[in-house]
């Protein structure tokens, strides 16, 4: 492969390309599929495909095939060069050069070339399995098993030749409690790991039982302004893409970010301390290298509240005349963007326990469905899997209602961040808990 | 850049691999070679560009009463991915409880097909496609209240061929373009934002039947003049919905609920087949084919099973009439396949999914529906919306335009339209008698997206405005 990609950057600059790249990947995966209590379809896949990218007096041209034969490397080379020489120049187009080479342990696991669909679908079957027997009233709506082994691969004109392999293996389960007519929130709870040895459906599928089978025989409340504490889950859907797409140095420079200017201020409570780290293995995101080449690093983003830089690739850097952070991101289809890698946020003191015995009168919520403006950070959604607390300890499950707010804003009001944290694929969370949260009763 | 130029004898070799398959009761194979190009202009650069090749075969099986699917990019290894589908397929047929029966008996459609184009935007050169998408970026700025633009040409390109061991054998050549452009106006601490855009089935001449340039000015003026239009408060009242909104209100908030496979997992309308669940005046049409209008942006002739893909009537006349069936669900129903069987990529399996969802249309004269309400709004412009099991509904739209006393008054600002969308459809009574296409720019996504179209006439009925941020 290697071969190939360096005689594709050889063609390029014969045809007249300043600089070239050439990024590949292959991989194998198989996918079982759960639906509505029962398993549905075993899936598999071999793919392999091959992403150009030319410089051209400045002017960029980017060409995708997924057949890695010479001659169709050689016509995607010539057409990459046909589009630079249509699109308008930029002065801020460059690749990369060599970076400090970084090998990153404990992504690829050996045994995961000799794991089957087979295997896939005895786990897949063990996950419906583990929810169904936990509680007859569980019912599961749907949920999957993925295996993924891929190698990526990426060279340009400035010596960058690279390679690294891993796999991933991920699962998910979702549905409800159903009692007569009483049917419970929906709920989904997500795994993964790098290793044939991690993978834990039960785990996965024993918290989403618990979880829809506690918010059975919800009560209506009235609305009230409190504390609210949400699960990994919850921050996830509602609280993380507020912060990545902020700290993105793309919409810093499109103007759609609220960090913009912001660097050294304080952003959130000192209690948040944000990283984007994909050196750490035990999220999905993790490799040594980015989209372009450049080694991934650990970013501190935010550091107690306070926001400490923006994340880059090799253009948006240049435009602010800084150094890529490692974070170009994309497939081979596709010329780099801007995202994180990993996203982590640090652990807090205290325990989940704690958390929830501080707590005067407020909500756990296990899941949030709605709408989060990544620009303004205003979000609005109906609380899923919602329990109230008074004086330190659970009451009940309540009926769905309405929770809105401003993620900026409940940021300084974040008041309590857990010990224990999830993973969530690429992202590693704890619970957080925050103050002057208003939720209305539908 | 020639698509079709080395993939003429792949179905050849489909239907040898399925002539000489064992071990599985049905088995198919789609070959389909997709050739993307996207040209993003943003606040005055160029954002992205790309060409995305994408070829290979899906196989999808059934074996013991289980599906299973594998793909390969690499055509010489047909027959160990046919290998893996069947395979993994026994392995989880194992496990599996409640077993596939079989397939409805269908009439495949064999035979070369090409959607009609006019102008082929493969003669069309790179340099022509960057250029739209620039000066309509340029253009959209062209009112001095718009301080960001947005400008995207994309087309996809598709040859495909279906080959099933029931008989299925057909090439398929498809163009969909498409072309979008959006304004934001800003002022203090006011933004809005505008969208104009188009996408069709067809050729380059069938996309720009009106230049780049008029949609992009229109984008430009009307985020400019929503900067100072007022909030509507919200109401339940008399609205008039343009073809997009129509459009979008059959796809999202009616289509998906009688997908069957929706329906057998306990949707709203799941006994309610010959019961009246609209006007009478409404019939709610979903059809691979071009109806009424030309160059639909769902239009597909045949489905991924190799079923034709024509007409079905989900509502006549009010009446609750069909749901949207693939073979497998059709023989659940004991009906048979609407052609609604379809997939994204070569490596995605077919999953029931709808195509051009439209109202028919009626005899009304829209400047009559408007002479005689007293008061309500004009509703244009779709955004995205949310849609439940149940029908229940709320829409984004961007254009609002308050009705007084039969006469349209001033625009308003963006709104949203919410409700149970089977009361709306019953509170309707007057139908246009103009007809159009316009969600065509949208996709529809469930696990994976689909292109699909909507539109309808306008139409006169009651639902909840509410204002908009």
């Amino acid at each position: 492969m290697q071969d190939l990609l360096r005689y594709a950057i050889k063609e390029a600059e014969a045809l007249g390309a300043s600089e070239a790249e050439a990024c590949a990947a292959a991989s194998s995966e198989s996918e079982i599929f759960i639906e509505s209590n029962d398993v549905k379809q075993a899936k598999s896949q071999k793919t392999s495909s091959v992403g150009i990218r030319v410089l051209v007096g400045g002017s960029a041209g980017f060409y995708s095939v997924n057949n890695l034969t010479k001659s169709k490397v050689k016509d995607a080379v010539s057409m990459a060069i046909k589009i630079a020489r249509v699109s308008p120049k930029d002065r801020h187009n460059a690749l990369p050069g060599k970076s400090k080479a970084m090998v990153l342990r404990g992504i690829y696991d050996k045994k995961a070339g000799s794991f089957e669909a087979s295997d896939a679908a005895k786990m897949a079957a063990e996950m419906l399995d583990a929810a169904k027997s936990y509680d007859k009233r569980v019912s599961v709506d749907n949920g999957n098993l993925n295996a993924d082994v891929s190698t990526h691969w990426l060279a340009n004109s400035n010596g960058v030749d690279l390679s690294e392999k891993a796999s991933i293996f991920s699962w998910s389960i979702m549905g409800m409690a159903i009692e007569d007519s009483d049917i419970s929130s929906f709920d989904l709870q997500l795994g993964g790991s790098h290793f044939v040895k991690d993978i834990d459906v039960h785990t996965t599928a024993t918290e989403f039982a618990k979880t829809v089978v506690s918010s059975l025989g919800p009560r209506g409340i009235e609305s009230f302004k409190g504390e609210m504490l949400l699960t990994p889950i919850a921050i996830n859907e509602m609280i993380e893409e507020v912060i990545s797409h902020s700290i993105n140095s793309d919409a810093v420079q499109k103007k759609s970010s609220h960090f913009a200017g912001k660097i050294g201020k304080r952003v959130s409570s000192d209690l948040l301390t944000v990283e984007d780290d994909a050196t750490n293995v035990e999220g999905l995101g993790a490799s040594s290298f980015d989209r372009e080449g450049v080694a991934h690093r650990r970013n501190v983003v935010i550091e107690k509240g306070v926001l400490k830089k923006f994340l880059y690739n090799t253009y948006t850097a240049k435009k602010d005349g800084v150094k890529s952070t490692g974070n170009a991101s994309g497939s081979t289809s596709s010329p780099p963007s801007v995202s994180t890698t990993n996203f982590v946020i640090r652990p807090g003191r205290s325990s989940l326990d704690t958390l929830v015995s501080e707590m005067e009168n407020g909500m756990i919520i296990s899941r949030f469905s709605g709408n989060v403006n990544p620009v303004n950070g205003d979000f609005s959604g109906v609380v899923k899997g919602g329990r109230l607390v008074k004086n330190g300890t659970i009451q009940h499950p309540v009926k769905e209602v309405m929770v809105a707010g401003n993620v900026f804003e409940a940021l300084r009001c974040l008041n309590g961040v857990s010990k224990e944290r999830k993973i969530i694929y690429d992202s590693i969370l704890p619970y957080m808990r925050f103050d002057d949260i208003s939720f209305t009763a539908g | 850049m020639n698509l079709m130029s080395n993939d003429g004898h792949v179905i050849d070799n489909l239907r040898s691999m399925i002539s000489s398959s064992s071990g599985a009761r049905y088995v198919e194979a789609r070959y389909q070679a997709r050739l993307a190009t996207e040209v993003n202009f943003v606040n005055g650069e160029l954002d992205r560009i790309r060409v995305v090749e994408n070829s290979g075969c899906g196989i999808r099986v059934l074996v013991d009463g289980c599906w299973g699917f594998s793909s390969t990019n690499n055509l010489s290894l047909l027959k160990e991915s046919l290998g893996h589908a069947i395979s993994a397929a026994r392995v989880l047929a194992q496990a599996k409880k409640k077993k596939v029966k079989g397939l409805a008996e269908s009439k495949m459609l064999t035979g070369i097909f090409r959607t009609s184009a006019n102008g082929s935007v493969s003669d069309i050169d790179i340099e022509q496609k960057v250029q739209v998408a620039r000066e309509g970026e340029k253009a959209a700025r062209s009112n001095r209240a718009v301080k960001a633009a947005s400008c995207t040409y994309r087309e996809t390109l598709d040859h495909k061929a279906i080959v099933s061991s029931d008989g299925a054998d057909s090439e398929i050549y498809d163009s969909k373009p498409e072309f979008n452009v959006s304004a934001i106006a800003k002022r203090g601490g006011q933004s809005a934002t505008a969208h104009e855009g188009v996408g069709v089935t067809g050729g380059w001449s069938d996309l720009f039947k009106k230049s780049h340039l008029e949609y992009a000015v229109t984008a430009s003026e009307r985020a400019a003049k929503l900067l100072d239009a007022k909030h509507v408060s919200g109401i339940r009242t008399t609205v008039i919905l343009d073809p997009a909104m129509v459009g979008l209100l059959s796809h999202e908030a009616i289509g998906h609920t009688v997908e069957a496979d929706f329906v057998l997992s306990g949707s709203v309308v799941k006994d309610k087949i010959g019961q009246q669940v609209a006007s009478e005046l409404v019939t709610l049409v979903d059809s691979g084919k071009s109806e009424i209008a030309s160059n639909a942006g769902g239009t597909i002739i045949v489905d991924d099973e190799g079923v034709a893909a024509g007409r079905t009537a989900i509502i006549e006349k009010g009446i609750l009439k069909s749901f949207l069936h693939n073979r497998e669900s059709a023989l659940v129903f004991d009906t048979e396949s609407t052609g609604n069987a379809r997939a994204f990529q070569y490596n995605d399996e077919p999953l029931i999914r709808m195509r051009n969802t439209f109202i028919e249309p009626g005899t009304d004269k829209l400047a009559d529906m408007i002479k005689e309400t007293k008061r309500g709004y004009v509703v244009k412009g779709a955004r995205n919306g949310q849609a439940d099991a149940n029908g229940e509904f709320m829409f984004g739209a961007e254009e609002v335009y308050l009705v007084e006393n039969g006469e349209v008054r001033e625009l308003m600002k963006g709104a949203s339209i919410s409700g149970n969308a089977f009361d709306v459809l019953k509170s309707v009574d007057m139908v246009g008698n103009e007809f159009q296409y316009d969600i065509g720019t949208g996709y529809c996504g469930k696990f994976q997206p689909a292109k699909v179209d909507g539109g309808g006439p306008y139409i006169r009925c009651a639902a909840l405005i509410g204002g908009l941020q």
